[in-house]
């Protein structure tokens, strides 16, 4: 699939920007008799502006229709055809560059290193999603989002994940958020783009690991609704988050007969069964047993931070000039091919000093940030395991709005929404 | 469960307190966070595009087999102002061939991309013919090595897939792939 491009193009001739002299000019350019004319060259680039233009406003106009969809009309139709547009256009069209999952490292890295200049498209595509679902919910990850889409055209059935389980497994974004910030600010990679599994997807080529991984994620959410969304996405995380304080939000249907087809809908397990709590506990009881496990938060905190910590010198390796400096250092030993890292390192007259030191402010820098990683993971496992403490009694089917993704299943499953919805027409 | 609500008559009051003060933390985060952005955002250039600094280029041949297309979005461009149009050329033929013909076995290119056109004595031009280019480098380093350093490597924007980070930066020996600006996404030698 190719880019429709505006060209515009760079005449060799008239290029003069150059100022760095080139060390080899070993022959004299020649003095053609022949009236021999030099070919004229140019080079396409991209109309990004206008790119950013069409993305911005199709990733607005798409999120408000989802949202009107969803709160205002309470149907699915219109988020499924959001859904196919946007893996069409964002995913293959587009290739899924750059994409709001992604933008968190430029964002992070953009806040922690000031030299850093953050593209506005990067800037627009992290910040708009969060915006829609402080506003909305969770609007972003119902089909905007390629990702998410994807998993749920191909989904199918809905084999129930225990509760206890998928709430351990939602700790894995969280992990993944504060790692790939962690490498960002560090400028060591982006890894929430490196590992991608679905990009492979979209440009139909890619490495083939990470190929199987994506196609693998899809046929598991053929059985189970959304697995990357829920388990792996960072950027979903941050969503959850944000969709807890929502201001608008979609709601069970206000006639609700306790039926249950909706939670059987429900791809994310995002609605709640009505339930009722059998452990006998006094209201003091249960208060005290809450600041208990309150109280051992902090400890856990500072038990993954000091493991983090302790971790460092290891995270740290995947640095380039970390490595670098271990190729350095290892260099005693002989060896038979000569290593490109290390002829370019002496080749731009790198000496072993400046790079120790260069290396000696990364480690300090992974060992302050891997610190606090390690504390804020901490965090979210000690929340996780108290929220999975508490035990609400429900006497209605409820909306979790965290998990709740926006995609509108349980509206068609909802015979009092049909019966709402002919009353309108 | 019934002593729970006696104890506690509003609890959705509490919960909805409680969802309003995240409301406001959240919008006010949202604000702020948008402000500082914003304004990082317009202070520089944005620098958008993944180039290859000629000055720094090693030619070690990993543009080939690291982008994330199947055929790299790197390829060989050549500046005809720098190039010396020798007969024996080092990105052409290969070092030590016996003879000086268009067999195999004598060509740098391992696709044939390079196209060899005679000017005038004793001078030949030299074209690349991108659709066969796979961006492994050879010319160029043979180019750099014995000639004038006419070929070298450059990202075509029109292919590059603009990855948020480049693969291939990841693993460059020596950093020359780096963003550049709008302006200056060719960094051509003259």
């Amino acid at each position: 699939m190719k880019r429709i491009l505006s060209i515009i193009t760079i005449l060799f001739l008239g290029f003069l920007a150059s100022t760095t002299t080139y060390a080899q000019d070993r022959f004299p350019r020649p003095d053609f008799e022949s009236g021999y004319q030099y070919p004229a060259t140019h080079y396409a680039i991209p109309n990004e502006t206008l790119w950013l233009f069409v993305d911005v406003f199709l990733l607005v106009l798409m999120m408000g229709i989802v949202a009107w969809a969803v709160i205002r009309k309470r149907t699915r139709k219109p988020v499924f055809w959001v859904s196919v547009i946007s893996v069409a256009y964002f995913g293959f069209f587009r290739s899924g560059c750059v994409c709001s999952i992604g933008s968190v490292q430029n964002v992070a890295l953009a806040l922690a290193d000031k030299s850093y200049t953050i593209p506005l498209a990067a800037l627009l595509f992290f910040i708009l999603p969060i915006l829609f679902t402080f506003l909305f919910g969770r609007v972003f990850c119902a089909g905007v989002c390629p990702m998410g889409a994807l998993q749920e055209l191909v989904n199918v059935k809905n084999y129930r994940i225990p509760r206890s389980v998928s709430a351990v497994l939602g700790i894995f974004p969280w992990i993944y958020l504060f790692l790939a910030i962690l490498y960002a600010i560090t400028r060591t990679g982006f890894i929430i783009c490196r590992f991608d599994p679905f990009i492979g997807i979209f440009r139909l080529s890619g490495d083939i690991g990470l190929l199987i991984f994506g196609a693998l994620l899809l046929l598991v959410a053929v059985f189970t609704g959304r697995p990357f969304c829920r388990f792996m996405c960072p950027y979903g995380a941050l969503l959850n988050l944000f969709s807890r304080v929502s201001i608008w939000r979609a709601k069970i249907t206000p006639s609700c007969i306790n039926c249950e087809l909706c939670h059987k809908a429900c791809p994310v397990d995002a609605i709640r069964a009505p339930y009722n709590n059998k452990v006998k506990e006094s209201r003091v009881q249960g208060v005290k047993r809450v600041l208990l496990y309150t109280i051992f938060l902090p400890v856990m905190v500072t038990v993954a931070a000091l493991m983090m910590r302790s971790m460092s010198d290891s995270i740290s390796r995947a640095n380039n000039d970390v490595r670098l400096y271990d190729m350095v250092q290892g260099e005693a030993t002989p060896k038979d091919h000569p290593v490109p890292e290390l002829e370019s390192f002496y080749g731009a007259g790198g000496t072993v000093v400046e790079l120790k030191e260069r290396v000696d402010v990364i480690l300090a820098d992974f060992k302050l940030y891997a610190t606090f990683a390690g504390g804020l993971i901490g965090l979210v496992i000690g929340l996780t395991l108290l929220g999975l403490s508490v035990k609400r009694s429900r006497k209605s089917y409820e909306m979790d709005d965290a998990q709740c993704v926006n995609c509108a299943r349980c509206f068609s499953y909802c015979p009092q929404n049909k019966i709402i919805e002919n009353k309108i027409q | 469960m019934n002593t729970t609500e006696q104890s506690n008559p509003n609890p959705v009051t509490r919960r909805n307190f409680l969802r309003m003060s995240g409301s406001i933390v959240a919008g006010g985060a949202i604000a702020s966070l948008s402000g500082v952005l914003m304004k990082n955002s317009l202070a520089g250039e944005t620098d958008y595009f993944w180039q290859i600094d000629p000055t720094k280029c090693t030619y070690c041949g990993r543009c080939e087999t690291n982008c994330v297309l199947s055929i790299s979005a790197v390829k060989c461009v050549h500046t005809h102002k720098v190039c010396g149009y020798c007969d024996l050329c080092g990105g052409y033929y290969r070092t030590n061939v016996k003879d000086l013909n268009t067999a195999a076995e004598n060509m740098r290119c391992p696709t044939g991309a390079i196209k060899r056109v005679y000017v005038e004595d004793p001078y030949f031009e030299y074209t690349i013919d991108e659709s066969l280019c796979i961006g492994c480098g050879k010319c160029a380093k043979g180019c750099n090595s014995f000639g004038n350093g006419s070929l070298y490597m450059q990202v075509k924007q029109d292919l590059c897939k603009n990855c948020n980070e480049c693969k291939i930066s990841k693993v460059c020996p020596s950093n020359a792939i780096q963003r550049v600006p709008y302006a200056k996404a060719y960094i051509l030698k003259d």
